[in-house]
């Protein structure tokens, strides 16, 4: 049984991992995290990979969605800025160093946020979502035009950069994977960091009462549009990875689908956790892994299923979408938080 | 010049269109003040369903011939000698037709009342209570459980379905343009039109009208007065999906179907935010300005361009109207 | 300190405020009162800016801010409660009172976003500050890491007050702090804003129904009835004065109401 924990100083009660557990938890995670290439195949990391860089776009839709409770329906449309802004800095400077791409990434798709965040000044919720989702479809609207295609490829789609770092050529998976991990950490702790601190509480102050917050002396103006900056280089970043991780990018890539995928993994993660967008993401990008397997063991690799492989990947996708809100509107977080205080108060716990 | 008159019939005629469609979910967001992002999927099962009644069921072994060619005396009579698509032709390939468009269409509205009901009780009411942008989320559960099954139930190849009204080709003289038009999108318009007013109509007028407005003003007011709401909001989803049959009957026709059908009730949500939400008159005058600034779009830059009409307009005028053209302010509290 | 200046203020065709003036002095307790719907908490709204009057103008310590926004009134120094509890929901008692120091701190993004160092230096010296100035002074110590949505009633009209003293306000508006509350509660308020007062000097701005509590702490106040002033002056002068009188108990003619 874990019990209360003695402090005597306002730092360490102010710290995040402020016991044992928690410690040797993230010591446990960071070392998992690390070793996992030592035992995956190519097929493991490809998916690594992904459900990598889905995290750090969903922990950015997490900022905006979860925190300061502004609805977007668009942010696939950040991660495409992100990932054809990487393309073209590739394209004109040749081996750019990956850091200073993604930094141009999240820049660039920042100042894209700006823009379509100006909406979130005037409107709410609903509103919001439909604004954002009107931004989706006029970017990659933009992306797949013909005087647009020397840059983006147009509807053609382009091939990505390698990254190279030093004259080393990232191009397997395995060194893709350690790009994209040590990226990863950083983004997350980012914004572990900041809802401690006073640029965080100000947004969570944003969503759970606008005026009082204003009132209180947070501009809306600036924090809105600084969420949504925020949130957008997430996702743009999370492009400049997708970029280098495949080998070519199609608009449709980072259609409406996307956009609601990645609230979707939010939902069912749990909003405005640090761990919700994890969790979520990983539950929703296996899924499809998940089906394959049961589809194998019950059809014996039988070629019709795969036909009717994704129509049944969508219905499941939006039944649990459905199912959580029903069930767990707090997201697998509140299961996390549940056992874990089930664990903490044993054998005393029922 | 020359051709405006032209472009403006066709963008009135898709605004009537884009007005059905908003009017389904006008009708649920005033009742429940959940917005159906999944509106659009339903009135993709609509058109399934139409060309399953239309289409598939008159084609199949049991059923008698006359359903799926309907061919009596007097209209062999009457057929005998029309030219190739003139009006007589057309409207006798029409009344041979008319067993199955009206079984295709009685099938369809009854189908997607009762998949409105499913959806009401399974989804949308365990929800009840719940902030409203999880029950819009819930929508978008809709969008990919409708999308996934539509795929998974019609699979088979799918044929062309009978247009509701003859189709022939109009031409006719308007301000000194030369005009040109499919008579069955004149019937089409026509439906559009007559829907839309019969439901305004029946929202002033009839006793059921005033439990859903009253509902809408005040949910847990109108409970306590004795407004069965849970029944309001049953039959505000069944509205909107039976007039979503027809418009499903209308876009199938014209359009032809596919699963990615439903991707339309998107750009019709951005007409209903461009009206107002709560706004009958302003989501007609939005649809109306939409399809016909779709249709200039579409006559001036082709027919890309025309796509993302709906959201530039959307996005322009929130930032101008917060609530729409014609939605009511909120007078925000503290 | 604060002068109000012929506001008014109406939606549609509601007069809210009607030519409305009166000035709160440094160091005071200003009572506002009057009867229900008299236009009490829409002053308090057009003071910290969340409605902007059609006519007048707000004066804070000499500078017109009739045009500025809430937030930037706030950086001035004014600070409020509210009559129907605005907290943050989702957060904890110790998070909503550092959100009333938000202008106190200055930690930008990328400091937050790494925090070790100036961020974490800042967060620490507030918490300890505010343990000390606010959540000691108020009793809130062991309520301090609950969310407040948890709290009962009076524990959460207690920490709005926290949380508005926690930016150290000169002008600070309490909107019915007492509403609701019974007499211990009720004694143990008017003993904070006394406190408040006197150990910070701070000026304030007081709406209430409690006439024991506002006669007994008030320094000057000021009755509004249908959005118009109708009498001003110390507690006493305003019990003798007719016009109160009626529209409090109303006129023999009108009868009851």
């Amino acid at each position: 049984m874990i019990t209360g924990h003695y402090k005597t100083a306002y730092a360490a009660d102010e710290s995040i991992w402020n016991n044992w557990a928690k410690k040797s938890g993230l010591v446990i995670a960071l070392i998992g995290l690390f070793a996992f290439p030592l035992f995956a195949n190519n097929y493991l990391l490809l998916i690594a990979g992904q459900i990598l860089i889905y995290m750090i776009a969903v922990t950015g839709v997490n900022v905006l969605v979860g925190y300061t409770g502004l609805m977007s329906l668009g942010h696939g449309a950040f991660f495409a800025v992100g990932a054809y802004t990487a393309v073209i800095a590739h394209n004109a400077v040749e081996n750019l160093f990956p850091l200073i791409t993604l930094a141009l990434s999240a820049g660039v798709a920042a100042l894209f946020g700006l823009l379509f965040g100006l909406p979130s000044l005037r409107v709410k919720g609903l509103y919001l979502a439909v604004a954002t989702l009107s931004a989706n479809f006029i970017i990659l609207f933009l992306i797949r035009q013909d005087w647009a295609a020397p840059w983006t490829g147009g509807r053609q789609g382009i091939e990505t950069p390698n990254a190279v770092i030093f004259g080393w050529e990232l191009a397997s998976n395995t060194a893709k994977y350690y790009l994209i991990a040590p990226v990863f950490v950083v983004f997350v702790l980012f914004a572990q960091n900041l809802f401690r601190t006073r640029f965080g509480r100000a947004l969570i102050a944003i969503r759970d009462n606008d005026h009082s917050a204003e009132i209180l002396g947070i501009s809306l103006y600036a924090y809105k549009l600084k969420s949504f900056a925020i949130s957008a280089a997430y996702c743009g970043a999370a492009g400049a990875l997708w970029s280098y991780f495949f080998p070519a990018i199609l608009p449709e890539d980072f259609s409406l689908n996307m956009s609601i995928t990645l609230v979707v993994c939010l939902i069912a993660g749990g909003m405005g956790r640090t761990l919700g967008p994890l969790f979520g993401t990983l539950l929703i990008l296996l899924i499809p892994e998940i089906l394959k397997i049961i589809s194998g063991v019950f059809t014996g690799g039988d070629g019709n299923a795969l036909i009717h492989f994704s129509s049944i990947r969508d219905i499941v996708f939006g039944l649990l979408i459905i199912l959580f809100l029903i069930f767990e509107p707090m997201g697998l977080v509140s299961i996390w938080d549940r056992f874990w205080r089930f664990v903490a108060r044993w054998p005393f716990s029922k | 010049m020359g051709q405006v008159m032209q472009y403006l019939l066709n963008g009135t005629m898709n605004g009537a269109l884009y007005a059905l469609i908003a009017v389904g979910i006008v009708s649920i967001f005033k009742s429940t003040k959940v917005v159906s992002f999944a509106h659009g999927h339903v009135i993709m099962f609509g058109a399934y369903f139409y060309f399953t009644f239309a289409v598939i069921l008159p084609g199949a072994e049991f059923m008698p011939d006359w359903v799926a060619k309907w061919e009596p005396e007097w209209l062999l009579a009457y057929k005998e000698g029309a030219m190739m698509f003139s009006p007589k032709a057309a409207i006798a390939a029409w009344v041979s037709n008319l067993p199955r468009i009206v079984l295709g269409l009685v099938g369809s509205i009854i189908c997607n009342a009762l998949l409105a009901v499913v959806i009401e009780r399974l989804f949308m009411r365990p929800l009840l209570g719940q902030s409203s942008l999880s029950m819009i989320l819930c929508t978008v559960g809709l969008i990919w459980v409708l999308e996934g099954s539509a795929s998974l139930i019609w699979s088979a190849d799918i044929d062309q379905v009978p247009a509701l009204g003859p189709n022939f080709p109009i031409r006719f003289q308007l301000f000194g343009d030369q005009v040109f038009l499919f008579s069955a999108s004149v019937v089409n318009f026509v439906i559009a039109l007559l829907l839309f007013a019969a439901l305004m109509l029946v929202l002033r007028f009839t006793r059921s009208g005033v439990a859903i407005r009253a509902t809408a003003e005040d949910q847990s007011t109108a409970y306590a007065m004795g407004i069965n709401v849970p029944a309001v909001f049953t039959s505000a989803w069944v509205v909107a999906a039976t007039t979503g049959a027809v418009a499903g009957a209308i876009l199938a026709s014209r359009n032809g179907l596919s699963p990615t059908l439903g991707l339309f009730g998107l750009s019709v949500l951005a007409v209903v935010l461009m009206g107002g939400l709560d706004s009958f008159a302003g989501v007609f005058i939005a649809a109306m300005i939409i399809g016909i600034m779709e249709a200039f779009t579409q006559w001036k830059f082709g027919g890309e361009y025309a796509e993302i009409v709906p959201y530039v307009l959307v996005l322009v005028v929130i930032l101008w109207r917060p609530n729409g053209l014609l939605g009511q302010a909120e007078i925000e509290r503290i | 300190m604060l002068t109000v200046q012929n506001a008014s203020l109406s939606f549609g065709g509601i007069r809210a405020l009607v030519d409305l003036s009166f000035t709160a002095k440094q160091g005071e307790i200003t009572s506002v009162i009057g009867p229900n719907g008299a236009g009490k908490t829409s002053l308090f709204n057009v003071i910290s800016g969340f409605y902007q009057p059609q006519q007048g103008a707000v004066l804070f310590e000499g500078k017109d801010i009739t045009h500025i926004r809430p937030d930037q009134r706030a950086k001035l120094g004014i600070s409020r409660t509210f009559q129907n509890i605005a907290l943050f929901r989702g957060m904890t008692v110790l998070d909503n009172i550092k959100l009333g120091g938000h202008n106190k701190l200055s930690s930008g993004l990328f400091a937050s976003g790494w925090f070790y160092g100036a961020a974490q230096r800042e967060e620490v010296a507030f918490r300890a500050e505010i343990e000390r100035d606010v959540i000691d002074f108020l009793e809130l110590d062991h309520i301090r890491k609950a969310p407040v949505a948890a709290l009962p009633y009076g524990l959460q009209k207690r920490v709005e007050l926290a949380r508005a003293l926690a930016m150290k306000p000169k002008l600070l508006m309490l909107d019915e702090p007492v509403a609701g509350m019974n007499r211990e509660e009720t004694e143990d308020i008017a003993r904070f804003i006394l406190d408040i007062q006197e150990q910070w000097g701070t000026t304030i701005l007081l709406v209430e129904h409690d006439m024991g509590m506002v006669m007994d702490i008030s320094d000057q106040v000021v009755v509004l009835n249908f959005g118009r002033q109708i009498a001003a002056g110390t507690p006493h002068e305003v019990q003798q004065n007719p016009a109160v009188i009626e529209a409090y108990l109303g006129s023999n003619e009108a009868g009851a109401a």
